[in-house]
């Protein structure tokens, strides 16, 4: 739980005259989080005792001695300074969640944190992007982060809240952009779409295509691994939800027509490749 | 199920039948049946279940009510000013087996009686949508109200969806602008809550004071009766913590729950607050 201070800090440092024109790297300057904002952040995140949370600079141990102590949760905080490391650990013993937290030294632009299910972050702007790339491909599809105050530059938060400060949740979407070969079975029968989808973040949008045609995907969602999309055919709409199975397929269960008992059927889509079906 | 445009086919309409062009009142709308696949989006929009009563405003050939029925297994009514498509439309109610749930009425939708409806579909154009306005806002509370294409100007729809056309749905909020005033039993201290809301259809703005403390109110939000909003507790210190409340709006007070703090820690409790003026 880091945070930037303020303009100031910018100005003051010597570093700007040492390179000009490059930004210079401030260090996150350490400001615990209020405990109402680690309550909300793992709210948000909806914590509990299945998950895993990294807090990237944990600072005194906050978040994670939370995460563990009301949520039940497993906790991992990563923190750059030795003496709050110690810090932290100290105040994990005296809340009686040693069991369950860890910390570990180092920089969170180098550090492991793949197996989170949530990350927290509490960074400066520019930290908070320069994470991102690394965020998105290294983490697993559905993972939830939450900053607190600032959030990516150019990705929309699948959620925000405002209760004293603004915290922004996201969820890492899985990566669905391409072709696809979408099998269903639908009530009149199978069916079988070319399926295509371009995907920013979790915004994605797309359409099949069909002898004649083409049927926009309407409703499309994608938040995590689950993917969501309405497709309308010969005036009856399928409703299609899933989950998508790492990089090469998604499958799931398709509602067709309205009211209480729709017919029900399934689906599965596998990725074509590049150069494998253009003949 | 109707749609404004002009005197042709009203004209078209008397030409063929000069005999009740006395009697007969204009359409101000021409006939335009909603595509099955918005209708039944319409419906799911709504969350049509056996519960509800369905009014159609302009009900054509009956297909909303009729799907309603049929498919969501809802009653139904629909009101029309075209006798022919009353005829119609009780025709295809019968047709579809339904006829005992649903009934049609040669009527001007404005005249229409909205007494038990708990859900309303409308397709009109604009100048009719907000004419219309008024009269929906005074509504019970929670009444579902779906259209497609055309909104109500500035009462921002509660939910959209595009599946080929876009569809609209406003929750009737509850009035709850005014002064409230609540007493919460939270250990250790009892609090007490000042609460002024203003409100613009169902977006509500908020201030508090906890104890006689100002407070700002975070994420507060009106759906239909249900009311909720955050104030973060800052009576103790060393534990300071937000209440999240929920509650409904029933006249001039509201009865919920209030939770303080989160996980494992947070506490429940009931709260009632009495409105002490408008």
């Amino acid at each position: 739980m880091r945070l930037l201070a303020a303009v100031a800090l910018f100005l003051a440092g010597s570093a700007i005259a040492a390179t000009p024109g490059a930004l210079p790297d401030i260090p996150t300057p350490y400001l615990p989080s209020t405990q109402v904002a680690v309550d909300e952040m793992l709210r948000l995140a909806g914590t509990g005792p299945d998950d895993l949370v990294v807090d990237l600079g944990s600072g005194d141990g906050r978040v994670v001695i939370a995460a563990a102590r009301d949520y039940g949760a497993r906790g991992l905080g990563i923190e750059i300074d030795p003496k709050l490391v110690a810090e932290g650990e100290a105040n994990a013993r005296q809340a009686g969640v040693a069991d369950r937290v860890a910390f570990r030294q180092g920089d969170v632009l180098v550090a492991d944190y793949r197996a989170a299910t949530v990350v927290t972050l509490y960074l400066l702007p520019n930290l908070v992007d320069k994470l991102k790339p690394r965020l998105l491909a290294e983490l697993k599809p559905g993972t939830r982060i939450v900053a607190h105050d600032y959030g990516f530059s150019d990705w929309k938060p699948d959620r925000s809240v405002v209760i004293s400060k603004t915290y922004h949740l996201y969820f890492v979407p899985a990566a669905v952009a391409g072709r696809w070969r979408l099998h269903a079975t639908l009530p009149e029968g199978e069916r079988e779409f070319d399926f295509e989808l371009d995907q920013r973040y979790q915004e994605i949008r797309g359409g099949a295509r069909v002898a004649g045609g083409y049927l926009p995907a309407f409703e499309a969602r994608l938040a995590g691994d689950r993917i969501a999309f309405v497709l309308v055919d010969n005036g009856t709409s399928h409703r299609f939800e899933g989950r998508v199975q790492g990089a090469l397929a998604m499958e799931g269960t398709v509602r067709s027509g309205p009211g209480r008992s729709p017919a029900t059927g399934s689906w599965r889509a596998t990725r074509v490749l590049r150069g494998s079906d253009e003949g | 199920m109707k749609f404004v445009q002009l005197a042709l086919v009203s004209l078209g309409v008397l030409a063929a039948h000069p005999v009740f062009a006395q009697e007969e009142r204009k359409p101000d709308v021409p006939y335009v049946a909603t595509p099955q696949v918005t209708v039944d989006e319409m419906l799911r929009v709504a969350g049509v279940g056996p519960q509800d009563f369905v009014l159609d405003l302009g009900s054509g050939d009956g297909r909303i009510v009729i799907t309603a029925a049929k498919k969501f297994g809802a009653r139904g009514l629909g009101v029309d000013i075209d006798w022919r498509l009353v005829g119609q439309a009780e025709e295809n109610a019968r047709l579809a087996g339904v006829a005992d749930r649903v009934r049609f009425l040669e009527q001007d939708l404005f005249q229409a009686d909205f007494g038990q409806a708990t859900v309303i579909t409308t397709y009109l154009l604009p100048f009719y949508m907000l004419k219309l306005r008024p009269k929906l806002l005074q509504l019970k509370p929670g009444t579902r109200i779906v259209s497609h294409d055309f909104d109500f100007g500035d009462w921002r729809p509660d939910r959209k969806t595009n599946v080929r056309k876009n569809v609209f749905l406003w929750i009737v909020p509850a009035p709850a602008a005014g002064r409230w005033r609540a007493r919460l039993e939270l250990p250790p201290i009892e609090r007490l809550l000042d609460l002024e809301l203003k409100q613009r259809y169902q977006e509500v703005t908020a201030h508090a004071r906890l104890n006689g403390v100002p407070s700002q109110v975070w994420e507060a939000a009106l759906v239909g009766d249900r009311l909720s909003f955050v104030v973060v507790d800052t009576t103790d210190r060393d534990d300071e913590a937000s209440l999240y409340f929920d509650g409904r709006v029933n006249g001039d007070v509201i009865e919920g729950e209030v939770t303080r703090g989160v996980g494992a820690t947070r506490s429940v409790t009931r709260w009632r607050a009495a409105r002490v003026a408008r």
